[in-house]
């Protein structure tokens, strides 16, 4: 079956041969453009603007800083689930994996809960896998309610679902959701996704648009890096991050840049990005989403993540445990989802960004706005 | 003489305020606010942090004396919301001064004048000092007032973005209609933009960012603190009008009114 032409607003196909382009001078301009568009974008993308690295992390630096000042927001994972029957060919706990599960009841949350609460964090993710019985809409309802019991900002990066759903999560505390499309390359995305809900390319690519319309405040989106050529994701995140801000002026939109690692075992990147790409589009898509905060996870190693603070990178995760239970360590031992690369705890990495002059933020956020957001006139 | 600025019943011998966001920490931030001399300083309620944690600003504010507190309600989208959480910022910091700040697109922070001037009927209603954060638009400014408020604050430029007064002809209009102060919130770069906007009639300047991203931000504070005086003292001793063409300065009738 042939899949289905992207919509207008998100194809990237006329820009594409820019990203080959080796015209050092068209690249140099584009850098230093004041009003970089798709086809700047596309030049700093392609493999010849890497000579440029120093000049893009200078341009990079000097825009997050003006927009974010010296700080850096800090939040973190919380696992409520590892079930899942998904079919992602690269993932840790897909549902062929003989992986140990586990998913979180009332008590066990709260005792998580109240260790995040000790490490002062007041943005926190909550994870699960595809939808499942053991983690479906009425238990992510409650464990939001019960976490926002806890701290100001709760988010959701879990499975897509109606825009019904959303709001209902949005009434229980829920603020915001961050979901990848993994790969906008729909030849790809049907190779990766061998069975299941996320099959529908169009329903997880359309899913940040039904959970802005069910209430939620902010969108995080974000390609994982090293299953397609990322010069076209890249493009493509560029595309549906300004598509999202243009039908959702009030909305928030964030990007990730989620990496297969090419050293972890058991499943090798078709197209791998390495660490000097992986700063290449960071400061690459800086250049061209100004205000967006780009946000950047434990996956990666500590010095990647130290040299990338305030380089592009406005907001990190950090103290990351991605199995079920992972910070009161009360609960069973389950699979993590992936590796972290960086486990320092929460002194350490303070004082990493303290040393380079970045103020740590762990509060951005008040509990006081927390009424479902209303995009659209009733 | 004293030079004063009355902001409803607050009396302020500085007109330069101060953002406390985006410096590289709370140490920086109190002594960029020191050097600059400042008295009113503002502080969002979504930074303000219960658990006391490495990120709270308050605290280390209320150290300072001499130094008010005047919460803002960055981070609302909607009236509703900014009216909550002045009641929040109020009972923190026990201070009724609010920096009323409505900005429902998180990305150019631009305010939303509609949604600002609902909030601000409700606000001085609740007896707070409302100073809202507005596009430079003379009519706004001119119903706000009307409304209570104690001052205005029109954008220099969009927040964080270091443009200056690039909204000067419309805050020339607010300045000579405005029978409340006119504070100058959000795009200056430079302290002599500062000093412009004094010369222009403002009656105070606010920054953040101009000052926390320098690279010396008590360095940049100072600076400012000379800015804002060097303005302030040049509209007071009266700038000489400007003109398109050139006014001999020995007046040219002056036989009509001689008697010779």
């Amino acid at each position: 079956m042939t899949p289905a032409s992207l919509p207008n607003w998100l194809d990237p196909e006329q820009w594409l041969p820019n990203t080959e382009s080796t015209d050092k001078n068209a690249i140099r301009s584009a850098i230093l453009s004041e009003n970089p568009t798709e086809r700047e974008l596309a030049l700093m993308l392609s493999p010849a603007a890497g000579e440029f690295l120093e000049l893009m992390a200078q341009r990079a630096q000097a825009i997050t800083r003006r927009h974010f000042g010296r700080t850096i927001s800090l939040y973190t994972p919380l696992y409520l689930s590892n079930f899942c029957n998904g079919g992602c060919l690269y993932c840790g706990i897909a549902g062929d994996r003989r992986a140990k599960r586990a998913v979180l009841d009332e008590t066990q949350l709260r005792h998580e809960m109240q260790a995040i609460q000790k490490m002062h964090f007041e943005e926190l993710v909550l994870l699960t896998g595809e939808r499942m019985p053991e983690a479906d809409v009425p238990y992510l309802r409650d464990s939001i309610a019960v976490a926002a019991e806890y701290i100001h900002n709760v988010n959701i990066e879990v499975f897509p679902m109606a825009e019904s759903e959303y709001r209902t999560l949005a009434e229980a505390g829920c603020t915001g959701m961050t979901v990848y499309q993994e790969t906008y390359d729909q030849t790809v995305y049907e190779k990766m996704h061998r069975w299941g809900d996320k099959r529908d390319f169009f329903s997880r690519l359309n899913a940040p648009d039904r959970a802005l319309r069910g209430g939620l405040r902010t969108v995080g989106i974000g390609a994982l890096l090293g299953l397609a050529d990322p010069k076209f994701d890249m493009l493509c995140v560029y595309r549906h991050a300004k598509y999202l801000q243009k039908n959702y002026w009030q909305a928030g939109v964030s990007v990730s840049f989620p990496r297969i690692r090419p050293q972890l075992g058991g499943f090798a990147a078709d197209h791998p990005v390495d660490e000097k790409m992986l700063a290449q589009f960071i400061f690459a898509l800086r250049i061209c989403l100004p205000e967006i905060p780009l946000v950047l996870s434990t996956r990666e190693a500590p010095r990647v993540r130290d040299g990338m603070a305030g380089l592009g990178i406005s907001k990190m995760s950090i103290a990351s445990k991605t199995t079920v239970g992972g910070y009161s360590g009360d609960s069973e031992e389950s699979t993590e989802q992936f590796s972290i690369s960086d486990e320092r705890n929460i002194p350490e990495f303070c004082n990493m960004l303290c040393a380079k002059g970045l103020e740590p933020v762990f509060k951005n956020w008040d509990s006081t706005y927390r009424d479902p957001a209303h995009y659209e006139k009733p | 003489m004293s030079d004063t600025l009355k902001i409803g019943d607050q009396e302020l011998n500085s007109r330069l305020f101060l953002g406390t966001g985006k410096f590289s920490s709370s140490q920086a931030m109190i002594e960029a606010v020191k050097a600059s001399g400042s008295e009113l300083v503002t502080v969002a309620l979504r930074r303000f942090n219960r658990a006391q944690a490495e990120d709270d600003l308050y605290g280390p504010l209320a150290e300072l004396g001499n130094v008010r507190l005047m919460p803002n309600t960055s981070g609302a989208i909607n009236a509703k919301e900014a009216v909550r959480a002045a009641l929040l910022g109020r009972e923190l910091s026990k201070s009724r001064i609010v920096k009323l700040e409505i900005h429902p697109n998180p990305h150019h922070l631009l305010p939303d004048p509609i949604e600002t001037y609902e909030a601000a009927i409700e606000l001085v209603k609740q007896d707070f000092l409302v100073l809202p954060y507005i596009p430079a638009d003379p009519v706004l400014a001119k119903r706000l007032e009307d409304v209570g408020c104690a001052a205005v604050m029109p954008l220099g430029a969009a927040i964080g973005t270091g443009k200056g007064l690039s909204t000067a002809d419309m805050i020339k209009i607010i300045v000579r209609d405005a029978n409340i102060p006119v504070v100058v919130d959000a795009g200056l770069r430079a302290p002599s933009e500062a000093a412009a906007a004094l010369e222009m009639g403002c009656d105070a300047v606010l920054v953040n960012s101009a000052i926390a991203v320098a690279e010396n931000p008590a360095g940049m504070g100072a600076a400012f603190k000379i800015g804002v005086e060097a303005g302030r003292a040049a509209r007071l001793a009266g700038l000489m009008p400007t003109s398109e063409v050139a006014m001999a300065s020995s007046p040219l009738t002056s036989f009509l009114s001689s008697n010779d």
